[in-house]
């Protein structure tokens, strides 16, 4: 079967399709991964934490690919919560990103992204920015995005441009043709390999007829072991996480770990 | 510098004599020793059986740890514009670790230090090895053999059936730093004297977005990362932001 890659997959709730669209499309969404409860729960956790940040004295990093103040951004999410930590390691992410990624792979973070009304729209990039080009032929890292608001073209859906993961570079001047908001409901799990172009969408709501409409999302981007994490976990995290974190976590934070990362030539866990 | 730089690219290597006095390098090798002795009363042991077929190697680790000199040669002005002048100034420190080839000591596998663990194609040199030479180092007595130019190779399908017979030894006075960039095939020499040490320091240094060999923001005791500088806790990635550049 052919696929067309000039436009995004479908949603699908079939695990096998979808990790067939993420190897073909470079991005898959599975709907109701998480259920109205567990979203409205992590809502909750998020606000928190954005409360948190603005009345904190320490300043909150800004990021790079913003352009402007309206796209609210919580970084160190496994630090604020135990909610958090069950998302970062959620079978069903693991499952479509072992698919790229293989295994043992990395949390090099997981953070929130809330745009708010009037937000212009982000830098289009790839997440593998890091990696000197030319890029070797498989992806070195991919997110997992929570939408914990429903993800829509108005309120700040984030925009991929179908089929770029192909070109294997990141998007040069003159590139930012064809982004496309991917729409998904609240709940939903997008997967996508970090060679695939996307921006953070504007948000257009905030006017007399739409009212204010933020979307929130928890973006995981996990990576192959050979890349340093952006977070040091070690730090980061309250030593109890780690100690009652599964293997799987301990893998992906770093604390299982061969021939790199090592503490007194052992594994630190 | 510019000619060893010139060096680097040119074959993949770089000798530069004369960096440490001999009084120096006594003293530095005294406190290797020590640091060796440290590292087994802390239950650190000292060889590594994946690494090394026998018990004639003594491989020291946490160096950073465990001497203040080690700490300052990591940071040596020449060895901070070797890494820079291959890496880019962004540079991070992965790793610090001294082999000790006694008398009887064998050869490790050969490879490069970038394609045990960077995925095809290798274009450009994402580490360097900064190697301190604590003795002279010569064919007999462990030099380390490597095939000059073999930083071209991009893929693994490149480097030739015979290199084994193709590798030469590199040799330096003791004082001298060589330098070996990350993608030079290469291997331990067997040290074949009846009563000669050659103990060899390596500053393994990479781009800032590859995962360190080691761990230094737990493996350091918080008195140690107290002394370093702010340019030195960002090369070892002392603090909460890793891969997001310098913050």
């Amino acid at each position: 079967m052919t696929v067309d890659t000039r436009v995004l997959p479908a949603p699908t709730t079939d695990l096998d399709r979808a990790e067939r669209d993420l190897a073909a499309h470079g991005i898959c969404c599975v709907p109701d991964v998480l259920d109205a409860e567990q979203v409205a729960a992590i809502r909750l956790e998020l606000d928190a934490a954005v409360e948190a940040d603005q009345t904190s004295d320490e300043d909150r990093p800004s990021f790079g690919l913003d352009p402007d103040d309206s796209n609210q951004r919580v970084w160190n999410l496994p630090g604020r919560s135990p909610t958090f930590v069950e998302l970062a390691e959620h079978p069903t992410a693991l499952r479509l990103l072992r698919s790229v990624l293989g295994w043992p792979m990395l949390l090099g973070n997981l953070s929130g992204n809330i745009t708010g009304p009037g937000g212009a729209a982000g830098t289009l990039h790839a997440d593998q920015i890091f990696v000197p080009q030319p890029w070797p032929a498989e992806p070195q890292g991919a997110n997992a995005a929570w939408c914990i608001d429903d993800f829509t073209a108005a309120n700040g859906a984030t925009c991929f441009v179908p089929g770029s993961h192909l070109r294997n570079r990141l998007p040069e001047p003159g590139d930012d043709t064809g982004a496309v908001p991917y729409e998904a409901p609240a709940g939903s799990l997008v997967v996508f390999d970090s060679r695939l172009w996307h921006r953070t969408g504007a948000n257009t709501t905030g006017t007399e007829t739409t009212g204010d409409r933020q979307r929130a999302a928890v973006f995981g981007w996990y990576t192959r072991p050979i890349y340093r994490t952006q977070e040091n976990w070690f730090l980061a995290l309250d030593p109890s996480v780690a100690e009652s974190a599964s293997d799987e976590l301990l893998v992906l934070l770093g604390y299982r770990t061969q021939g790199l990362g090592l503490v007194d030539g052992r594994s630190p866990r | 510098m510019t000619d060893a730089l010139a060096s680097i690219a040119a074959d993949g290597y770089a000798v530069i004599p004369d960096v440490l006095s001999a009084a120096e390098v006594d003293d530095i090798t005294a406190r290797l020793w020590a640091a060796a002795e440290e590292s087994e009363r802390r239950g650190m042991p000292t060889r590594i059986e994946a690494l090394d077929p026998n018990a004639a190697n003594v491989r020291v680790f946490n160096l950073l740890d465990l001497d203040e000199v080690f700490l300052r040669l990591i940071d040596h002005p020449t060895a901070a514009a070797l890494a820079a002048g291959v890496l880019g100034n962004e540079y991070i420190v992965s790793n610090f670790t001294a082999n000790i080839a006694r008398p009887g000591s064998g050869s490790m596998m050969i490879h490069s230090d970038q394609g045990i663990v960077v995925p095809e194609p290798w274009l450009e040199p994402w580490s360097i090895n900064v190697i301190w030479c604590l003795s002279d180092v010569r064919a007999e007595n462990g030099a380390t053999r490597f095939l000059p130019g073999s930083h071209r190779f991009t893929t693994a399908d490149e480097v030739p059936d015979d290199i084994a017979d193709r590798l030469v030894a590199f040799e330096a006075p003791a004082g001298s730093i060589v330098a070996m960039e990350g993608r030079v095939w290469h291997t331990s020499g067997a040290n074949v004297t009846a009563d000669e040490d050659r103990p060899l320091l390596f500053g393994y240094y990479t781009k800032p977005f590859v995962r360190p060999q080691w761990n230094h923001a737990v493996a350091l005791r918080p008195e140690v990362q107290a002394t370093c500088s702010p340019d030195l806790r960002y090369r070892l990635g002392l603090d909460v932001a890793l891969n997001l550049g310098r913050t």
